[in-house]
């Protein structure tokens, strides 16, 4: 009997149109007929999968999309009925879904509530009408404030908002006034996220007649972001993440800290101990056929483990843990890396406490370099094992 | 002249550069039934892949081939291939001593060419009988009548009854060799004399040590004879003579005046064999060696490195096999700061470079950074002492210098009229100095200039093409030492100075050069963890200064769902970039911000 826990993710790929930054599995203008359909096969996988994991308590769920809240609130509903029958839910478990301001309406808020979530992620974006019509946004600023509001009516607490810094034509003094109204909601949770172009959007296309923010205007943002929500008490315990106590979001935690969690719906991830598992991200295969849809990477090797573990583990404030690191790898992190890990801790992009090693705040925007310099380094070649398969 | 000789013919092809000399090469082979046609590969000559694929010759070949001419006379033909490009100069200049007549390959719609003269002067200089050959006229633009008369204007030599012929679709071809029975004299040279034999290639075997091609001119050499290579003295046992059939060496009892073909003596290095040299017997050695030898003598130079320091072993083992083949080539160990341990490469030219270059990446799947290339410069010292200086890295302090002279070339351009202004700019802007021009026809005009090497080692040649819409051709020649106002310009990083990155530059051009590459430096140094300042100097004085600014945000923020595919892969790729970067004191460099000082486009 295996006493762990473990997450479930739910993959809603649906939305009412597609953001223009966005490459996520989503499917814009979808007939209810073919969500109904969906709802269907996501019950049958999950009934599919859940008795595998018969041993397993569950204590986060999360329902990400696209945008869950397209689904009908009976829709809703069903979902968080199979999953009840099929797993064991703790009491407290926390349970998100993405909420688009636009569309999150009292039926659905109520069926939400009611059926055992507990925190709503609620993409604000911009408090600008003029960036979120940039971004291909459907809700207007104007949209927030009630759907927080209502919200709250039905009981939800834990709230989240979403933030975007490097918007095109943002400005820092239009940052800061998105940033003042999403504090004046009183949120638990903030992310804030850097706008990424990612290949095959239609930012992407025009990406070099963008007028993205210029660096220095970036980096005020994220100044003044750090200045203020420090100020509010939150704690910035992750890259993009801020969260007063006790709001960290716990199933977010899972990914960087490597604990297992179970993926359901096209393109949702999975990981269990040392396997991965993904899906295809084709709706109309999925449907047909969700159990199919599901792969397994082969195992990870030790080493691959180490590897994540590394680049997940300092996305947070604590960073890597000495003693944990040491029980499952058979050797220190600090030790093992030193030589890399000087010149990063030496330009002040790594602290080390006496049982933990954290990026600092200016590492956190520096990761990538951080981590490409630990894992070129001589001490790493072991990460990387000659793939055989 | 013996039986034997009269029906003997030597000749080599000559040509500018994609005119069709190996695809006639080929036609020549097929039609004597040297090479059947199931054994027909493009470009039988040319066995380098690189040679394929560029086009070019790069190492002298033979071929010996059998014509039953109209007359129903039996010939024994040898076709000399020769390499086709400036670098190689005196190469060609051996091969084409070794025969006795020339094909002057021409394009029937692009005409005379500036290697087609310079081969054509060649040829002529070399006592050779020339037959124009004119190809591609299966080509719409061919004009057979204007390349007949480009020729005879031009070149000077009668071309009124000469082949005209296409090399791809074989049309003519007989024609060729007829003419080559008919107009192109048979050797002479006594069998009985003293043995001379001209070298005018050699390459390694695994199994026969060099194989060393060679002319004999006089007297006869059997397997078993002791011989002696009258430059330096170097004597050997023949183990074997023989033929050059195109899939192979075939051995015959001798080789005797008149004769091309190989022999193999168990000789370890081609730098034993130098072309040009003369082979003789040890015991009644020739009075006189052949005119015309000389060392093969780099141009320029530069220093290569492996990207990856671990593989410095095999980069010298990579260059020591190219050596067995190329006596030209000349490397001793080096050491940068900045690159660490590699070689100072000498070479005949760009080409040359490029080719070994191309060669050591290839065949030996090396990454390699290279320095810019430099020429040799001519110091004399406030000591009164003379010295010839080719690593800007040992190029001594200004105020040690007396006087500093640096390699001109001859060089000649023959480009359509509509862009001499622009070639002339060109020129001008290289320190050329003009000194004739002389009409072509009246559509082209042959330019002649004195350029000094290193304006030509820098893009000369592309800036030549862009600038003429890939009409203009150029051939030259080294023409001696010229004194000039030189500086060594160095570059620092963060204050230091990066030795691999410092070149000589005449004085008038240093700002340009050090602000346009101060400019490629700060766009190729990716950002790192502190602001680092870039400054060109000469001497203690900074003439140019950039700033790369610290690195602000590298960051994937946004771990989605759980997948963390794409994080994995982003940093599998930043991971493999970091492990080619090249440390500097405390600045990461990638080998691309090295090639970038190579790389001075002409814009």
């Amino acid at each position: 009997m295996c006493s762990e826990t473990i997450g479930i993710y739910l993959h809603i790929p649906f939305c009412l149109q597609k953001c223009r930054y966005c490459d996520f599995c989503s499917y814009p203008g979808r007939d209810a007929a073919e969500k109904e359909a969906f709802t269907e096969a996501l019950c049958r996988e999950i009934r599919h999968v859940a008795p595998l994991y018969r041993d397993r308590t569950v204590d986060t769920l999360f329902f990400g999309g696209g945008t869950p809240t397209l689904l009908s609130s009976d829709e809703l509903r069903r979902i968080c009925a199979c999953l009840r029958d099929c797993f064991s839910i703790l009491p407290d478990a926390e349970w998100t879904c993405e909420a688009n301001p636009a569309t999150l309406d009292d039926t659905r808020c109520h069926a939400l509530r009611t059926n055992g979530v507990n925190r709503l992620s609620i993409g604000m974006q911009s408090a600008s009408d003029a960036e979120l019509a940039c971004l291909g946004r459907v809700h207007r600023a104007s949209d927030l404030p009630p759907a927080v509001a209502l919200a709250r009516k039905h009981g939800f607490t834990n709230i989240n908002l979403d933030l975007m810094m490097g918007i095109p034509c943002q400005t820092l003094a239009s940052f800061s006034d998105s940033l003042d109204a999403a504090l004046s909601l009183a949120p638990a949770h903030l992310s804030v996220y850097s706008l990424q172009i990612e290949p095959g959007t239609p930012f992407f296309a025009q990406k070099d007649a963008l007028p993205l923010p210029d660096e220095d205007t970036e980096e005020a943002m994220y100044a003044l972001l750090l200045a203020r929500l420090h100020a509010e008490g939150f704690r910035h315990y992750e890259i993009s993440n801020f969260a007063k106590e006790p709001a960290l979001c716990r199933h977010n935690l899972r990914y960087w800290l490597r604990k297992d969690y179970l993926g359901f719906g096209p393109a949702a991830h999975g990981c269990v101990g040392n396997r991965r598992f993904y899906h295809s991200a084709d709706l109309s295969s999925y449907i047909r056929d969700p159990v199919a849809s599901r792969r397994e990477d082969p195992p990870l090797l030790p080493g691959e483990i180490e590897y994540e573990t590394i680049l997940l583990a300092l996305r947070t404030d604590r960073g890597i843990d000495e003693i944990a690191f040491s029980e499952a790898f058979g050797h220190g992190f600090r030790s093992c890396y030193a030589a890399a890990l000087a010149p990063f801790r030496d330009a002040g992009l790594l602290c080390c406490s006496e049982r933990y090693t954290a990026l600092t705040e200016r590492g956190m925007r520096l990761s990538n370099t951080v981590l490409a310099g630990i894992f070129a380094s001589d001490a790493a070649a072991h990460l990387f094992p000659a793939k055989i398969y | 002249m013996t039986e034997r000789q009269a029906h003997i013919r030597n000749f080599s092809i000559i040509a500018h550069i994609d005119h069709g000399k190996s695809t006639l090469a080929d036609r020549i082979l097929e039609l004597t039934q040297t090479v059947s046609e199931h054994e027909m590969e493009s470009q039988v000559l040319d066995n380098m892949d690189l040679e394929r694929e560029r086009g070019i010759t790069i190492k002298a070949r033979a071929v010996r081939l059998h014509y039953r001419a109209r007359s129903g006379e039996e010939y024994t033909f040898h076709l000399i291939d020769t390499p086709g490009h400036v670098d190689f100069h005196y190469e060609v200049s051996r091969s084409l001593k070794a025969c006795d007549g020339a094909l002057l390959v021409v394009d029937a719609s692009q005409g005379v060419e500036a290697q087609t003269l310079a081969n054509a002067y060649l040829a002529i200089d070399n006592d050779l009988e020339i037959i124009p050959v004119i190809n591609k006229i299966d080509l719409p633009s061919a004009d057979i009548a204007r390349t007949r008369n480009e020729i005879e204007d031009v070149i000077g030599i009668p071309a009124q009854d000469c082949p005209a012929v296409s090399a791809k679709t074989g049309q003519n071809i007989s024609d060729v060799l007829e003419a080559i029975v008919q107009s192109i004299p048979c050797p002479r040279g006594d069998e009985n004399a003293p043995l001379r034999a001209l070298i005018f290639d050699s390459h390694y075997d695994s199994y026969l040590g060099v194989v060393v091609l060679l002319r004999v001119m006089d007297g006869r050499l059997r397997a078993g004879d002791r011989i002696r290579l009258m430059s330096n003295g170097a004597m050997f046992d023949v183990v074997e003579v023989g033929a050059l059939e195109p899939f192979g060496l075939h051995p015959t009892d001798a080789l005797a005046a008149g004769d091309v073909g190989y022999l193999t003596a168990s000789i370890k290095s081609v730098s034993d064999t130098r072309v040009g040299d003369t082979v003789t017997h040890a015991d009644a050695p020739a009075a006189e060696p052949l005119p015309g030898f000389r060392e093969a003598r780099p141009m320029v130079y530069a220093g290569i490195y492996p990207a990856d320091g671990a593989r410095y072993g095999d980069l010298r083992d990579a260059l020591d096999k190219l050596r067995l083949n190329d006596a030209a080539l000349s490397f001793e160990p080096e050491t940068s700061v900045a690159l660490g341990f590699g070689f100072r490469c000498g070479f005949l030219g760009l080409l040359h470079m490029e080719i070994i270059e191309e060669r050591l990446e290839r065949e030996f799947n090396l990454d390699l950074i290279t320095t810019a290339p430099s020429v040799i410069y001519k110091l004399r010292r406030k000591d009164g002492q003379t010295v010839y200086i080719e690593n800007p890295a040992s190029y001594p302090p200004p105020d040690e210098i007396e006087t500093a002279e640096e390699p001109v070339v001859r060089a000649s351009l023959i480009t359509p009229t509509e862009y001499i202004g622009g070639l002339m700019d060109l020129c001008q802007e290289r320190r050329g100095e003009f000194h004739d021009m002389k009409y072509l026809d009246e559509n082209r005009v042959e330019l002649h200039y004195t350029l000094p090497l290193n304006e030509i080692i820098y893009d000369f040649f592309d800036a030549l093409k862009s600038r003429s819409k890939g009409y203009a051709s150029l051939d030259y020649e080294f023409d001696g030492y010229r004194p000039g106002k030189l500086v060594k310009l160095d570059f620092l990083l963060n204050g230091e100075p990066v030795d691999a990155l410092s070149f000589i530059v005449h004085e008038d051009k240093a700002y340009a050069r050090a602000r346009k590459i101060a400019e490629k430096l700060k766009e190729n140094i990716p950002r790192q963890l502190f602001e680092i300042p870039i400054q060109a100097a000469i001497g203690s004085r900074i003439i140019a200064r950039e700033t790369v600014k610290a690195m602000r945000k590298d960051v994937l923020a946004k771990c989605y769902g759980g997948d963390i595919t794409r994080k994995k892969k982003l940093l599998e790729k930043q991971k493999e970039g970091k492990k080619k970067m090249r440390r500097l004191g405390s600045v990461e460099v990638t080998p691309e911000a090295f090639m970038a000082v190579l790389k001075l486009d002409d814009d």
